[in-house]
């Protein structure tokens, strides 16, 4: 018990001294994982109009598709993205694989069926009308879109939330595709997994408080957001 | 108003996040506040893939920052058992591995995937567990400790374990060939019974796992001192000398007509760094001050000298 | 000037038919008034007005040039209208962003806008909620927010749709008060759709009874509530006294009718042999008691079968051989003392009898 407490008080050191490897690993977790999401945001919310707003054939089987992938296991997606861009895979040759960048690749993949299928749910909550009269107060069709986007604004900003929360908490897909070279792609993830199974507890007590503490700021942004309503 | 600001903050947010993303590095805080870690032209990565037990004692985190100074490369290390180490170098996602396993390494060269081969360390195996040693190896050979450990375990399951490697690494394959020397067919090894654990992890972790089980586990034994002093282990050292536990660590290039790789010339470079006297003496005197003896033995200076060591060409002479 | 015409308009919802062959001229500058029951198809055809819709059949004509399904001409065409719906929708913004958008949407200059926005949420005495969320707005503040969205992008026509029909008395006032600035102020030609038949009334320049889908007559208030063409509309604008006759006698206009067993006189161009409808209001039944006289040229005596309070009036059923329906103060009831079962005079002139065709 005194060892974990030890352990404790050694982090809370750590974290508040600014330790330069507790430091640059959570600055990497971070930009990693805030980039994933605004780029799958940036697809997702215009991809997500396009489907709501249009009627299609099988237009329920793609949202039920969508859905289905919401809790991909991430080892599954890390295991497609590591054999896609391997430099013996059909992506090879950008030599993405063990670098930051196909991290954020892979992110971006795994959260999209969650933020795609939160987004479609957050303009389908908007009253139709809305659209309607934005289109009879002389809207074009893309500025209707846009009002009811908007309308809609506090439900796709919890998708983003959402989507960053899966993003920053996963271990698979980092490790397989980032590698967890150290000052390259280590994450907090990647890193406490590997300093718990090595026995390093002290890294990894101070990384889990942080990561917990963003885990907490993000619920917490998120409530707040949902009682505007 | 407020409404203008936000919109203006979050552009710039996401306009610097894109941007970093283009420079491919890390926004903010840059890598170099520890000497140790000087970045250099972030172009030229030069990947290698370790065996694990390498890697758990921290030699690599001592001849990074030097290999990375004296090549001006960056140079990025995976943590892999040889396993999945000689995978890698068969994709082509490394650029050279550094391993341990003499029958999967002949294979790799053999297939065409490795070449410009040096040893440069060797260190022993030993078995390692509890303090009260219920299976009684203590000072028996390795073969012997072997018979006794699967005997007491097929008996007393729930006292008697052995924690295996499992991941095909270079330990692992050493583990395989003394069950094999011992008389026993592996495949019936596996399946015997809960007292053979498959730990599936590197070196470091299955030496925590084994001292949490209190099980008899084969482990290098600069890995096992490391651990021993750093994580206060309680199992001991119960069988060391033996020939077979012999343990050669070598690099070996990837082979750029086979596999898609571009940096051969740095992989040369570092297999020659690694053979050359300067280094070969900081291997050597690696971990003296702290363990009180070194963990590793450079080959350079000949002392390897039994049965498996390699021959003089395969440590000294330089690649071309 | 006509600026919007109709012809052979005709709209279909999952199959059934919901607009009949409509044909419908809206003159620049004018208040129409479109009345009719609920489900009658008003809303509908507002919509396809305010090319919201496209109609299944028949063309549509704005200032002339008719209507294609050209989504550039359409939405050209619609951001020259405005249309304030039945339960208006605002957006989750202030006030005045809320008001302001169409004119964002129109890409209109900054100042422009300010000013615009400003002078309409004067206009609707909304002035002071600028700033507000207008979702926290009572029913009928919502309204006077669409109002002022609608009026500030100076239409050149202007639809309402039931304005005031989810409003409390007070609102209503408010906003009729609004609508009649509009008009006084003769801004836009307005088109607005209700079933309250005094607003209608009131406001209105030429009203139009759309039942069951097809437009039963458009004509002046006095047309539509004095002199309805057809049975349907004199029901529904409240002529309640619909008596089935025969023209038996004609002297110069003046016609006698033959209406089960008694006779009444009017005012027709119609020849004798004419089977007809006699349509007398129940405001222009007056009541005597059996020895007074009167002017009026119809007197039919009978008994009182039903007497009701409605409101401030007293309405007053009799039989004379055919039921007769009349409307007096409840002075005049009280002056009268009237009784069900008693005897009792009622008369009308025959000016106040509208005669229309009837097909047998």
């Amino acid at each position: 018990m005194t060892a974990i407490w030890q352990g404790f008080l050694k982090a809370i050191e750590l974290i508040v001294s600014l330790n330069h490897e507790v430091l640059e690993i959570t600055v990497r977790t971070l930009a990693i994982s805030i980039s994933s999401t605004v780029i799958a945001g940036l697809i997702c919310l215009p991809l997500g109009s396009l489907i709501h707003f249009n009627n299609f054939r099988g237009k329920r089987t793609v949202i039920n598709l969508i859905q289905t992938f919401y809790s991909v296991p991430t080892v599954a997606v890390g295991l497609i993205v590591f054999l896609l861009f391997s430099r013996s895979g059909p992506l090879g040759f950008f030599e993405l694989l063990f670098t930051p960048q196909v991290m954020v690749i892979g992110q971006v993949i795994l959260i999209s069926p969650i933020m795609l299928g939160l987004v479609i749910a957050a303009l389908k909550g908007v009253d139709r009308a809305a659209y309607e009269t934005a289109i009879a107060t002389g809207a074009s069709e893309f500025q209707a879109t846009t009002t009811v986007i908007r309308e809609a604004r506090y439900s796709i900003y919890s998708a983003m939330i959402m989507g960053f929360g899966r993003a920053i908490s996963e271990v698979g897909l980092a490790l397989m595709v980032g590698g967890n070279i150290r000052g390259y792609t280590r994450v907090m993830t990647t890193a406490i997994s590997l300093e718990t199974s090595k026995g390093d507890i002290v890294l990894s007590i101070a990384l889990g408080i942080i990561l917990i503490s963003i885990a907490l700021i993000i619920n917490f942004s998120l409530s707040r957001l949902q009682q505007r309503y | 108003m407020k409404r203008k600001i936000l919109k203006l903050f979050s552009t710039i947010i996401a306009v610097m996040v894109l941007l970093s993303l283009l420079i491919g590095c890390k926004p903010a805080t840059p890598t170099t506040s520890v000497p140790q870690y000087p970045v250099h032209s972030p172009e030229t990565r030069f990947k290698i893939a370790t065996t694990t037990s390498l890697y758990d004692t921290g030699l690599w985190y001592y001849l990074e920052p030097m290999f990375e100074k004296y090549a001006d490369v960056e140079m990025d290390i995976i943590y892999a058992g040889t396993g999945i180490a000689l995978e890698y170098g068969k994709r082509g996602d490394v650029d050279a591995v550094v391993v341990h396993d003499p029958v999967a390494e002949t294979q790799f060269i053999a297939d065409g995937y490795g070449i410009n081969q040096r040893y440069f360390a060797y260190n022993f195996f030993l078995i390692a567990g509890p303090p009260a040693d219920p299976a009684g190896i203590k000072g028996l050979t390795a073969t012997e400790a072997f018979k006794k450990i699967y005997e007491a375990g097929m008996s007393n399951p729930d006292t008697v374990k052995f924690i295996s490697r499992g991941d095909n690494s270079g330990t692992h394959s050493k583990e395989k060939l003394i069950w094999s020397k011992a008389g026993y067919n592996y495949a019936d090894i596996e399946k015997s019974g809960k007292w053979y654990v498959e730990a599936g992890q590197g070196m470091g972790p299955t030496l925590m796992q084994a001292n949490q089980q209190q099980a008899y586990v084969l482990a290098d034994i600069s890995t096992f001192l490391a651990y021993s002093r750093n994580n206060n282990l309680t199992i001991v050292s119960l069988v060391e000398q033996d020939p077979i536990f012999l343990n050669v660590y070598d690099a070996i290039a990837v082979n750029p007509d086979t596999v898609k790789v571009q940096h051969l010339d740095i992989a040369n470079k570092f297999i020659n760094w690694l053979i050359s006297p300067e280094i070969q003496n900081v291997i050597g005197t690696y971990g003296k001050a702290e363990y009180g003896r070194s963990l590793f033995f450079p080959l350079s200076d000949g002392s390897c000298n039994i049965e498996g060591c390699p021959s003089p060409d395969k440590y000294s002479t330089q690649v071309p | 000037m006509v600026l919007v015409e109709t012809s052979g308009l005709r709209h279909e919802y999952n199959g059934r038919p919901v607009l009949i062959d409509v044909h419908l001229k809206i003159n620049s500058g004018e208040v129409f008034a479109l009345i009719g029951p609920t489900g009658a198809g008003k809303t509908t055809l507002l919509r396809l007005l305010d090319l919201l819709d496209t109609p299944t059949s028949g063309s549509i004509y704005f200032a002339g040039a008719e209507v294609t399904r050209s989504h550039h001409q359409r939405t050209e065409i619609r951001r020259r209208m405005s249309f304030v719906q039945q339960r208006p929708i605002v957006f989750s913004l202030s006030v005045y962003d809320n008001v302001a958008c169409g004119l964002k949407w129109r890409k209109q200059e900054r100042e422009e806008v300010h000013r615009k926005v400003n002078d309409a949420l004067e206009l609707v005495n909304l002035a002071q909620y600028r700033e507000r969320n207008a979702k926290n707005l009572s029913g009928g503040e919502t309204q006077r927010v669409a109002i002022a969205r609608a009026l500030v992008t100076e239409p050149e026509l202007l639809f309402l749709d039931e304005p005031t029909a989810n409003l409390d008395p007070v609102s209503t006032a408010k906003v009729e008060e609004v609508l009649a600035h509009v008009i006084r102020e003769r801004k836009a030609t307005i088109v607005m759709a209700t079933h309250n038949m005094s607003q209608g009334q009131r406001i209105a320049d030429r009203i139009g009874v759309l039942m069951g889908g097809k437009i039963l007559q458009i004509g002046s208030p006095n047309d539509i509530f004095c002199l309805p063409t057809n049975t349907e509309v004199a029901e529904f604008v409240g002529v309640e006294n619909i008596l089935r006759g025969t023209i038996i006698d004609k002297d110069d206009n003046l016609v006698t009718i033959q209406v089960n067993s008694n006779t009444l006189q009017a005012i027709s161009d119609y020849d004798i042999g004419e089977a007809v409808y006699a349509l007398i209001r129940p405001e222009d039944i007056t009541f005597t008691l059996a020895k007074d006289r009167t002017s009026a040229r119809n007197v039919f005596k009978g008994r009182i079968t039903k007497i009701s309070l409605v409101g401030p009036l007293v309405r007053i059923e009799v039989d004379c051989g055919f039921p007769l329906l009349g409307v007096i103060t409840k002075r005049s009831a009280e002056e009268l003392d009237l009784k069900v079962g008693g005897r009792i005079r009622a008369s009308s002139k025959a000016t106040a009898v509208h005669v229309i065709k009837r097909w047998p």
